[in-house]
């Protein structure tokens, strides 16, 4: 573009997309920077929605991401959802039709809930993804519901113990015999199952809703696959969610369960990058494609695809770098400071360590004899240590 | 630069400690121990201001020099 000023578009207005813009104003000061976002908020702290907001033990204020700092002259903000994308002509198109010409394009829309179809559109039921699902839970539970949890994930279970220690009757349904199965690899065998019902939760294991009965258009029961009724006037839905990437089909970008990436966070166009929930990139340190859907990997991942595309614009090499990272999320139940470190899908063998004056059990996850990831409870110290043993290895592995 | 952290806020949760070990410590009682003095390594400054924008409860401030 002879003589013009490049344009760097960043699509998602979450954490990723935050990181990517905090990194992009301050590394290609001679650019213009289109920040796009489908949020009415600023960027706000996801994690704190299930939990400390939840809670009411922080209000809407206290969740703001604090102001990316520096000159913004050349930042523009522009508060629409992206609809499609045209890789040929490089625009991306809005909402509302416009069209926006782009050189590089940094993707970060995220991720979605997944909502069962028979749970869709009822009033009394919600999914909890953003911060608009928070506070509309969050003002049904002034007339003090019964509760019902639908599906035993993180986000399930992490509503299941806020809405316990407010003290309201919940009853949480999941399809397996176990709770926060995928997110700790069934490391913890029944000590989540424990610590809900030591807790007062009503656990249906084994269970799925198959029916919904209305009241005046509003949840008043829920049906079991087996027939059982369970009255509830409000239902929270973890079903998992899934990317954002609608708006990137015939874009021929290469999607398959999240935006492929190879290790520098570059999809199969030139001059466009993806991070956050909605990017399947390699990893080098497993060397496997994974998504990741976590706080954190969406603030490490946002700057680093940031580095990686400012690279790409400027031709300043020294800015790119592969993404290797061990991944790391933690939940808060009762108090319990759970915390996973690593990628223990395709694991061998778990080594579980529970020694009598441990505060809570240590799982540590291998395969073909190499440590792929570790699980803990209230031992913030010894799992942070495995992280980066993990991280160490697998760049020794690496070098050798 | 210093790093203040809101101790009502703080829930040990060691985002921070994954971002810059070399600064921030969580104990096992989840008690965050910051490093009185940070190093002038420029890369290690940008992991600690990550750190700061990072912290998911919004726990710490960080006041440049």
């Amino acid at each position: 573009m002879g003589g013009m000023r490049q344009r760097i578009v960043v699509a998602g207005g979450s954490l990723a997309g935050h990181s990517a813009v905090t990194e992009l104003v301050g590394l290609v000061p001679e650019a213009e920077i289109v920040w796009v976002t489908g949020e009415q908020h600023r960027t706000y702290s996801k994690p704190a929605l299930s939990k400390e907001f939840m809670q009411a033990r922080n209000e809407l204020s206290e969740l703001m991401l604090p102001d990316i700092g520096g000159d913004l002259s050349n930042l523009r903000i522009v508060r629409r959802s992206c609809a499609s994308l045209d890789t040929a002509n490089r625009t991306v198109t809005l909402d509302d039709g416009e069209k926006i010409a782009f050189d590089q394009l940094l993707i970060a829309t995220g991720a979605q809930a997944r909502m069962p179809g028979m749970l869709r559109g009822v009033g009394g039921v919600f999914p909890l993804r953003t911060l608009d699902d928070a506070v509309a839970i969050r003002e049904s539970l002034a007339g003090r519901p019964k509760v019902l949890v639908v599906g035993g994930g993180l986000i399930g279970c992490e509503l299941a113990a806020s809405m316990r220690t407010l003290g309201l009757e919940v009853t949480l349904v999941e399809r397996l015999d176990t709770l926060l199965d995928r997110p700790f690899g069934g490391a913890f065998g029944s000590y989540f199952l424990d610590l809900h019902r030591a807790n007062g939760v009503d656990l249906v294991m084994d269970a799925m809703v198959e029916r919904v009965s209305l009241n005046d258009g509003r949840v008043a029961a829920v049906e079991l696959a087996d027939g059982a009724k369970i009255e509830t006037q409000l239902v929270v839905v973890g079903a998992g969610s899934e990317p954002c990437t609608q708006w990137l089909e015939g874009s021929g970008l290469i999607v398959a369960d999240g935006v492929v990436c190879d290790s520098y966070l570059a999809t199969s166009m030139p001059g466009i990058f993806a991070a956050g929930d909605v990017a399947r990139w390699t990893n080098p340190i497993y060397d496997l494609q994974m998504r990741v859907e976590h706080w954190t990997n969406a603030s490490a991942q946002g700057r680093a695809a940031a580095r990686n595309l400012a690279a790409s614009a400027t031709g300043r090499q020294e800015l790119r770098k592969p993404f290797a990272d061990v991944p790391y999320f933690w939940s808060d139940q009762y108090g319990q400071k759970i915390q996973m470190v690593g990628w223990h899908q395709g694991h061998d063998r778990v080594e579980l360590d529970r020694s009598a004056d441990a505060p809570g059990p240590l799982a540590r996850f291998y395969r073909d004899g190499r440590m792929i990831a570790a699980a803990g409870v209230n031992v913030p110290r010894i799992v942070m240590r495995l992280r980066r043993q993990i991280e160490e290895e697998a760049r020794a592995q690496e070098a050798a | 630069m210093k790093i203040i952290v809101d101790r009502q806020r703080c829930d040990g949760n060691g985002v921070c400690m994954g971002i810059a070990p070399e600064v921030f410590d969580v104990d096992d009682d989840l008690y965050l121990h910051v490093a009185e003095n940070i190093p002038e390594d420029p890369e290690l400054r940008a992991r600690v201001r990550q750190s700061v924008t990072s912290c998911p409860i919004l726990a710490l401030k960080l006041v440049e020099d």
